[in-house]
């Protein structure tokens, strides 16, 4: 009754076996009307399960809401991939329109205070400053409740080749600030101190306009200055009043 | 994830539809059920889609997510805690082989075959499923089920020879 080949009928049946025992078992089953029969039971239920068994197919609305789901996905992959991108190209423009007002207002506040250097220059010495005083400590005191601010001017000692002409309030787009005139061997320098964005930002010099100006921040206050001295001159004046005011 | 990964899924995964929603039906019994988990599956295969490797099994996998799915839903979980009943120990080795009835076999309907199928404890009826109706092979079915291929084979017999019980006793009652 229990033929040794009939374990391997199922596995005949599913086509689990090699082919060197499928052939074996093909040969035991024109012999074996027992395991024939195994077999073709085996093989008619298999179609049985099979027939009644694929008994659901899905439904159209099912089809749809699954493909739905799929181009959401998809449509908002998209979305998401363009969006993106727009989002980084408009932020660049943003940026770029930011840098470059930023740059335009720059660029107007140095041609403005060129022109109030210029216009001092032109101006007889009365007229240049209000508090004439080669002594910081006077002039820095005139200062006193005419801004709302307060700064320190740097020490020049006998042997510096500055000197400290006096000072006046200047004006830059409506705020108060300070003028303070130099001398370095008859080149006059101008020094505009006017409060600023906290923090502190790296000297910038600008020629543009055969002027040099030499432009920083430093504890909350823009410094400007301005003359047609040479640079390193102009850098060492700066380097005193970046000393004079950390 | 960009639009080819999208349609690739799709390619792969829609001719899948029916397939898995006939296993849905069958092992939650509900259709409002299966609809959830074949759309919950479809979501589930798509994200993940992107950590499917390929060259393996494309179909175990989705079949994988869909059972899985199911099992830790509700239903899944009242099957499972029911349905544990005299599986462990089982051998093929063991299984009496009954004397053929093909006749009896092939009298039986689609309906009693259904009804013989819908007995089955969840663990027998999955591997009879996905072997019989999917038509796997026995490692795409142990993959799918994560179960070593000796208890596909020992659970695939037992579901077989339940089914054949169960068709040749109602039968046997009808004459």
């Amino acid at each position: 009754m229990n033929c040794e080949y009939r374990q391997k009928i199922a596995l005949y049946a599913d086509g689990e076996l090699g082919p060197p025992e499928q052939q074996e078992v093909s040969r035991h089953l024109a012999t074996c009307p027992e395991c024939s029969a195994a077999l073709l039971e085996l093989l008619e239920m298999k179609k049985s399960v099979r027939l009644a068994g694929s008994r659901f197919s899905a439904p159209p609305e099912l089809r749809r809401a699954v493909q739905e789901k799929l181009r959401v996905r998809e449509t908002s992959a998209v979305f998401w991939k363009w969006g993106f991108a727009a989002a980084c190209c408009l932020l660049v423009a943003m940026l770029g329109v930011m840098i470059y007002s930023r740059q335009q207002r720059q660029d107007w506040v140095i041609a403005s205070l060129v022109d109030q250097h210029v216009t001092n220059l032109a101006s007889n010495l009365d007229h240049r400053v209000d508090v004439l005083s080669t002594d910081r400590h006077t002039v820095k005191p005139w200062f006193q409740g005419k801004l709302p601010f307060t700064f320190n001017l740097p020490e020049i000692t006998a042997d510096s080749p500055f000197k400290l002409i006096g000072g006046k309030v200047a004006y830059q787009g409506q705020e108060p600030g300070a003028e303070l005139l130099y001398e370095i061997r008859k080149h006059e320098i101008s020094v505009f101190i006017f409060r600023g964005q906290e923090g502190s930002s790296k000297l910038v010099h600008d020629r543009g306009s055969s002027f040099t100006v030499e432009h920083w921040t430093e504890g909350g206050l823009r410094f400007y200055v301005v003359t047609d001295a040479n640079s390193e001159e102009v850098d060492q004046l700066a380097s005193m009043l970046q000393q004079a005011n950390r | 994830m960009d639009e080819r990964f999208n349609k690739e899924f799709e390619q792969l995964a829609l001719p899948l539809l029916d397939p898995l929603y006939n296993f849905a039906c069958w092992l939650s019994g509900n259709p409002d059920e299966a609809r959830d988990l074949v759309q919950e599956t479809f979501v589930k295969a798509l994200k993940a889609f992107a950590s499917f490797q390929a060259g393996t099994n494309f179909r175990a996998w989705m079949f994988r997510i869909l059972r899985n799915t199911f099992l830790t839903s509700r239903t899944g979980l009242e099957r499972r805690n029911t349905s544990q009943q005299d599986e462990d120990g089982y051998d093929e080795a063991v299984v009496s082989y009954d004397t053929p009835e093909l006749a009896i076999m092939r009298q039986a309907d689609t309906e009693l075959v259904q009804a013989s199928i819908a007995r089955l404890s969840p663990v027998f009826q999955e591997v009879l499923l996905l072997a019989d109706i999917e038509e796997m092979k026995y490692q795409e079915v142990a993959e799918t089920l994560a179960i070593p291929i000796g208890t596909v084979m020992s659970r695939l017999a037992r579901a077989r020879k339940q089914v054949r019980e169960h068709i040749v006793d109602a039968l046997g009652k009808k004459s």
